[in-house]
This record gives C-alpha cells, sequence and structure tokens, in this order.
C-alpha cells in the first residue's frame, strides 16, 4: 500500500482529512489515499449504481472459505520459504503467530456481519450514492463537482473515491480500523461485483470478502407512503402529493 | 384590474396611521450556504430554514405587538426601506436546542437603530425579548421631534414614489444611504390627502399578507414544535453518546472481534441516529410543503395586485398632480 496522502484545502475541506488523519495517526498500518482537494471524475458520475440489488449466491464467496484460502496462502508461502529459505529476507514472514490468526479471524468475523444483508438497495443522484442495507446505516459517498466529500464523526469517517468505474467507500474507524467496500457493475449492468476489505493495526494480513449481486425490480408496493412529523408514515392506495 | 379600482375606491373611507412608530418585520434571510456541500456539515435543512425564515418573523411582530410600544407591526415578504422602522433578519443557527438570528432595524432616515446576532437556548420569545429591548433603548433616547420626523420622511419617501414630481424635493438623499427630511407639506395639501389614502390602501393588502403569515404560523407551530423536541433529543442523544463512549470501558483485546464490533458500532449507531433525522426533516418538509406552496402563490397574488396597484395609483395621482398645477 502506498503511504498516507492528505491534500488538504481550506474551510470545511480540513476538517475530514484532519479527521481522518488523526484518526490514522493513532495506528501503524497506513490507511487510504484519499484526494480531497481534485475531482475523481468530470461531469456526470461515471456509472450509475441506481436500483435494488439481490445477493447472488451462485458467484462471490462465503467467510469460511475466503478465511481457509487465506491459510493455504500462507501455507504454501511457509512451505516455499522452508524449500527456499534464502528468499526469506526479501519479505515480512509468511507464518502467523496465534495472535493474529485470532486478529483476522476477527476481521472475517466483522466482514461477515458488514456484509450480511441480502438486498442492497442503492439510489444516486448528481451529488451521493447511497447504499441502503437492512439493520445497518446506509453508506454514503457524496461529491460535489467531482470532489470527494467525507462524513465525518466522533467515530469514524466515512470518504469516497471513483478508480475508473468503480465506487471505492472508505470506512476510518479508530484504531487503525478501515472497512474499504469496492462497488463495480458489469457492462450489461444486471450484476455488482462488491469487494470488501477489513484491515486493522492488529493484524498484518486484510481480510477481503467477494460478494455479487444480481440487479432486481423491486414489486411495485400496495401503498404510496410518505413520513410526516405529526402523523409519522401516511400511507395510501392512491399517490401522495407531499 | 377591478380589484385595485376598487382599492382605489376604498382609500377614500380610510383613515390614516396611528401616531405611534410602525414596523415592517421582512421575512428572514434563511441563511442557507449556497454550497450545498456544506449542508450536512452544518446541519442546515434548506426547505425548514426556509420554513422557519417565513415563520419566526412572526413570532417576532407578536412579541413586538405585545410590548404595545410601536404602531402597526406587520410582516412583509420584501423589504421596503420606505417603513418608519425596517427590521430584517438572518438565521444564523437553528437546530431545535439554539437558534441565532443576526437582526438588524433602520429606520426610514436609513439610521440604524440595532444590529445585532441574538442566540437563545430556550424560547425564541426570550430571544425576540433582547431585540426589542434593544429597539426600544433606541427610541427612548431620541427626542419626540426626531420620531415625528422618521414618520414623516417615512411618509414623504412613500409619496416620491408615487409622484415624484410633487413630492421629491420634501427630503434630500444623501451618498451614504440615509435622508434627511426638509419639510412637510401642509395638512390641507389635497394630494398629500391622496397619498395617505393609497397608502392605507397598501396597508390593508400588507394586513392581508401580514394575515397569511399568521395562517402559517398557527399551521407550521405545532409541527415545527415536533421537530424541535427532535432536535433536541438528537442534540442530547449525540452528547449521551459522546460521553458513554468516553468513559465506556471496553475490555475487550485490541484486534478482537468484540473490539472491532464496539468501533463499528459506535459508528453505526451514530449515522443510524443521523439517517432518523435526515428522515425527520423530510417528514417536516412532506408535511408543510402544501401550506408553504399555497401560502406563497396567496402572497404572490396579493405582491401583484400591490405592483399593478402602484402603476396605476402613479398613474392616476400624475394626472391628478397636472390636472391641479394647471388649475392654479
Amino acid at each position: 500500500m502506498r503511504p498516507i496522502r492528505y491534500l488538504v484545502t481550506v474551510n470545511y475541506r480540513i476538517i475530514i482529512p484532519l479527521a481522518v488523519c488523526g484518526l490514522i495517526a493513532a495506528c501503524s498500518s497506513p490507511g487510504p489515499v484519499i484526494d480531497t482537494t481534485s475531482p475523481s471524475f468530470v461531469g456526470d458520475m461515471p456509472v450509475d449504481f441506481s436500483g435494488s440489488w439481490e445477493r447472488d449466491y451462485s458467484r462471490g464467496e462465503d467467510v469460511q472459505g475466503a478465511l481457509n484460502s487465506l491459510f493455504r496462502e500462507r501455507q504454501r508461502q511457509v512451505q516455499q520459504q522452508q524449500q527456499y529459505p534464502g528468499n526469506s529476507r526479501a519479505g515480512p514472514q509468511p507464518g502467523m503467530s496465534q495472535r493474529e490468526v485470532n486478529s483476522l479471524v476477527a476481521l472475517a468475523k466483522l466482514v461477515q456481519d458488514i456484509t450480511k444483508p441480502d438486498v442492497l438497495t442503492i439510489s444516486q443522484d448528481d451529488f451521493e450514492v447511497r447504499v441502503a442495507r437492512d439493520d445497518d446505516f446506509a453508506m454514503s459517498c457524496s461529491f460535489y463537482d467531482g470532489i470527494a466529500r467525507g462524513t465525518d464523526s466522533p467515530y469514524g469517517t466515512e470518504v469516497c473515491n471513483w478508480a475508473g468505474n468503480t465506487l471505492i467507500s472508505h470506512l476510518v474507524l479508530p484504531e487503525s480500523l478501515l472497512i474499504t467496500n469496492r462497488f463495480t457493475m458489469s457492462p450489461d449492468g444486471n450484476y455488482l461485483r462488491v469487494i470488501t476489505t477489513a484491515s486493522s493495526g492488529a493484524s498484518r494480513t486484510p481480510f477481503t470478502l467477494h460478494r455479487y449481486y444480481i440487479r432486481f425490480e423491486a414489486p411495485p408496493r400496495a401503498f404510496n407512503c410518505i413520513e410526516t412529523l405529526s402523523m409519522k408514515r401516511v400511507c395510501s392506495t392512491g399517490e401522495i402529493e407531499p | 384590474m377591478r380589484r385595485v379600482l376598487a382599492f382605489i375606491i376604498a382609500a377614500l373611507y380610510l383613515t390614516p396611521a396611528s401616531a405611534q412608530l410602525n414596523i415592517s418585520v421582512t421575512t428572514f434571510d434563511a441563511g442557507v450556504p449556497e454550497d450545498y456541500s456544506l449542508h450536512r456539515d452544518l446541519q442546515v435543512f434548506p426547505k425548514i430554514r426556509q420554513i422557519e425564515s417565513m415563520f419566526l418573523p412572526f413570532v417576532l411582530r407578536q412579541s413586538l405587538v405585545d410590548s404595545g410600544e410601536w404602531g402597526a407591526v406587520r410582516v412583509v415578504p420584501e423589504s421596503d426601506d420606505k417603513a418608519e422602522i425596517l427590521v430584517t433578519g438572518t438565521i444564523t443557527h437553528s437546530d431545535g436546542e439554539t437558534l441565532g438570528i443576526e437582526l438588524r432595524a433602520i429606520d426610514s432616515r436609513g439610521q440604524e437603530w440595532v444590529n445585532t446576532s441574538y442566540t437563545t437556548s430556550s424560547s425564541y420569545e426570550d430571544l425576540f425579548a433582547g431585540f426589542i429591548r434593544d429597539l426600544q433603548a433606541v427610541q427612548d433616547s431620541l427626542d419626540q421631534q426626531t420620531l415625528r420626523s422618521i414618520a414623516g420622511l417615512s411618509m414623504m419617501r412613500y409619496a416620491a414614489a408615487l409622484a415624484p414630481e410633487a413630492f421629491g424635493d420634501y427630503f434630500e438623499a444623501s451618498a451614504d444611504g440615509t435622508y434627511r427630511l426638509l419639510r412637510l407639506p401642509a395638512d390641507s395639501d389635497p394630494m398629500m390627502a391622496r397619498i395617505r389614502r393609497v397608502r392605507s390602501v397598501e396597508y390593508v393588502m400588507t394586513d392581508a399578507i401580514d394575515q397569511k403569515f399568521r395562517e402559517l404560523y398557527e399551521e407550521v407551530d405545532s409541527v415545527y414544535e415536533i421537530w424541535r423536541d427532535y432536535r433536541r433529543w438528537y442534540t442530547n442523544f449525540k452528547l449521551g453518546e459522546a460521553q458513554r463512549n468516553e468513559f465506556a470501558q471496553i475490555d475487550a483485546e485490541p484486534g478482537s472481534y468484540e473490539a472491532l464490533k464496539n468501533l463499528y458500532d459506535n459508528y453505526r449507531m451514530d449515522r443510524l441516529a443521523a439517517q432518523e433525522q435526515d428522515k425527520w426533516a423530510v417528514g417536516f418538509d412532506n408535511e408543510m410543503e402544501p401550506v408553504i406552496r399555497k401560502m406563497e402563490v396567496r402572497i404572490a397574488e396579493m405582491n401583484g395586485w400591490v405592483e399593478e396597484g402602484y402603476v396605476e395609483w402613479t398613474r392616476i395621482l400624475g394626472e391628478l398632480f397636472e390636472i391641479e398645477g394647471s388649475l392654479e
């Protein structure tokens, strides 16, 4: 990973990078590289993800499988190192301590929790991509004139960027906990791949999980509803005009 | 046009305004930053601010009326610098817990009475009480002659706007935006009598618009209170969460699932609360939008009548001035 680089401008734009840097400063592992001063796209957002997406169980990984392949890869590296010990100086030791195994399993369990929702409802306008999930907050990616604008809270910072046609959402939490979701849509617009990666200061190895979703048409609702303050949710079988 | 003529005829039967200084309170500047990207971070809900900018002036109006120290107090949709006293305001902060408004009062001479930021964490009547005290203090510092000249200058500036040939030289305007009354027409001046009647007619319209703001206030007030209660709850919730987290003892080992989950859940709960707040704001907008839309249409209609009337009054008064001049 490249080192942290936050370009800071005046006014509010200082807040998020500083907050993120502050959070990252408390940790030893690098955080995301997000430029919050120059646009990551010009004009419209590169991809419109709007729509309802349901999990495609025929593709993607489950957490246990992803963990197993990670451990198998590590085991292969260890064996390779034992066969060719001269290469050991080239990089870190591939073996894992019990503590690191525990940390990796913890990351995997967290990713499992985060990726549990089977349905993603994505809404998108000129400024924001919003990914609504059951039982969790809606991920939000805001851009103004193509420049990423993070969501800052005392408990973490959410900030996004575009890498070509991939939307990358970074959630930076205390203690170097970093959760990244990469959203890529198939060219025909029917499939969505979400790669979720979690890393923390306690583990040298990040945990990554691939999930796939299929676009579906949400069935029309029997009622049209709007939220109100005094009457809460008001529903009607006809049109409701606010 | 028929309506305009009806107002002109009605003017013949109306009486002049009272001796106390009249106050016009314009709808406030909502104080919404043009940069959309700042709205969320500054906790500014543009549509709610718009509603606040329309109904808070009415609360101020009520407080001014209740003080009993002023003449007619009207909420007007647009700034009128010919008013005896014009009050303008900009909402600087409104989160249910704290309300901040910059209030400015100038008189018809262009002299500033008050230009101060007021904040309150209790009722907005408290905030306006502070402003009214300041306004009152300025009034108390002025002698009767000055107060009369403010009223007179307001009338002459109004008259000059309608009949510049007749009344343009009764006052002088300085480059710094201030005005000075030079003289007043005779009480028996027939042209002035007509101007007074026209102004009274305009006041009838302004009062009708003011009535619309009263209706808005009555419709918005209860829903706005729910919103304020919610915002107070939300602010307290955030404070409580911050305190809970500050003093919470997390025994979990760093890097363990429990520790990671705790970090994630803190953020999750914070975002869920913020998103719930957004939902409430949408609920407020949904509920108030038809009311605001109806009111804006009605005010635009009434303003249209007044503007139409202005054109017609100016023409008629100009013709009368010419006829009277040729008779002398």
